[in-house]
């Protein structure tokens, strides 16, 4: 039933996101529209904690996590005017978060390569043990993952992209979007056993 | 330490995982930025940019009222005249004509022949600033027979004065082709 569940919570996530826009998320979308820098103020209070943690997840480090975010909400504000559902405005902030996060990593040369399939194939039986370990024990495990394996992880995880989403935000092969998660996810449980 | 499924200890731990917000030094360069940009670019601009295609809608029709707004206040005019005082029109036409007809024959003289300056010369032509005075009354007051007087007396001036020119003329120049517009008819 595991499995349901997560797509459950998921689908309800992404319901209530995106269906259900407050008249206050409405009005606040409509001044920003106007250039009320005040607007801009309150979306940048609303948003900005959760997608910070974005940028610091996905950049690994504050300097770059801080610059990143100036950047995505600097594109947030001057194309607030596109946006044509009011009520999918987490959803859309959230992908130019994430944007500018790729774009960041890029930069610093990483690549999203394929793995072989073959390899996958072997792969997706491991863990359905249970997981054992702290916040802090994965925290630091994630955090010394190679970046690639990192980025899957965090954008499934923690960002709650699907396989193709991410296959397609990576321009790499669902399947191997979802070796790298399976390896990512290892290589943190043995991380985390190792400390305990 | 309990065991679960690894998503499932994320998702029970997820504010665990969160850190607290941004420095405010994020906002104040982002909001330096923002009035930059404004500063930049004024909000007409802004909203032009946001609205082009209803501001040229606008400008459209606003270009098309201004001209059959003024296609009609013509057509008035011309109308008005007609309407309201037919002899003038007529008057109009005739006397418009005989002093365009002279003046033609006085413009076939060269200026040294003519003796006049450039200002005399352009007081000479028909449409004058006391013309265009008279007109505009006429237009104010088209009812008025004191202005309607005015005007006609100023066509018959108008004219005699040209004939007087041609005449010095053609006694200084007699052999000279210019030939006045009763002898022509003749």
């Amino acid at each position: 039933m595991q499995p349901f569940s997560h797509l459950i919570v998921f689908i309800m996530q992404r319901l209530t996101d995106n269906l259900n826009p407050t008249p206050a998320t409405d009005q606040l979308v409509a001044r920003c529209k106007k250039g009320d820098v005040r607007a801009f103020k309150e979306l940048y209070d609303a948003y900005s904690a959760a997608m910070y943690n974005i940028c610091l997840r996905m950049t690994g480090n504050i300097t770059d996590a801080e610059d990143t975010l100036q950047e995505a909400f600097m594109q947030v504000f001057g194309n607030i005017g596109k946006l044509e559902q009011a009520g999918s405005v987490t959803a859309w902030i959230k992908r130019i978060v994430v944007n500018h996060c790729l774009s960041h990593l890029r930069r610093k040369k990483v690549y999203f390569e394929e793995v072989d399939r073959v390899e996958v194939e072997e792969e997706t039986s491991v863990d359905e043990a249970g997981f054992t370990g702290t916040v802090n024990a994965v925290k630091e495990a994630i955090a010394a993952l190679p970046v690639g394996y990192k980025t899957v992880l965090n954008l499934y995880l923690f960002e709650e992209y699907s396989h193709k989403e991410i296959a397609g935000m990576l321009d790499i092969s669902e399947s191997t979007v979802k070796t790298q998660y399976m390896r990512a996810k290892e290589k943190v449980r043995q991380m985390v056993s190792q400390k305990l | 330490m309990s065991e679960h499924n690894f998503e499932d200890f994320i998702r029970q731990h997820r504010a665990g995982f969160e850190e607290q917000g941004p420095n405010a030094r994020v906002w104040k360069d982002l909001e330096q930025q923002l009035k930059a940009q404004q500063r930049h670019s004024p909000k007409v601009v802004q909203l032009l940019k946001r609205h082009w295609l209803k501001a040229a809608a606008v400008l459209v029709l606003v270009v098309n009222s201004v001209m059959i707004y003024q296609f009609l206040q013509f057509k008035k005019q011309q109308q008005d005249l007609g309407t309201i005082s037919p002899e003038l029109q007529e008057a109009k036409l005739y006397y418009t004509s005989q002093i365009e007809q002279k003046l033609e024959d006085i413009r076939q003289y060269s200026p040294e022949a003519l003796g006049l300056d450039s200002t005399a010369r352009k007081e000479l032509e028909l449409r004058n600033d006391t013309y265009q005075l008279l007109e505009k009354e006429l237009e104010a007051n088209p009812g008025n027979e004191r202005i309607r007087s005015a005007m006609v007396r100023y066509y018959q001036m108008k004219l005699d004065l040209l004939d007087k020119i041609l005449e010095e003329l053609q006694a200084k120049q007699p052999g000279t082709k210019t030939f006045n517009h009763h002898e022509r008819e003749i």
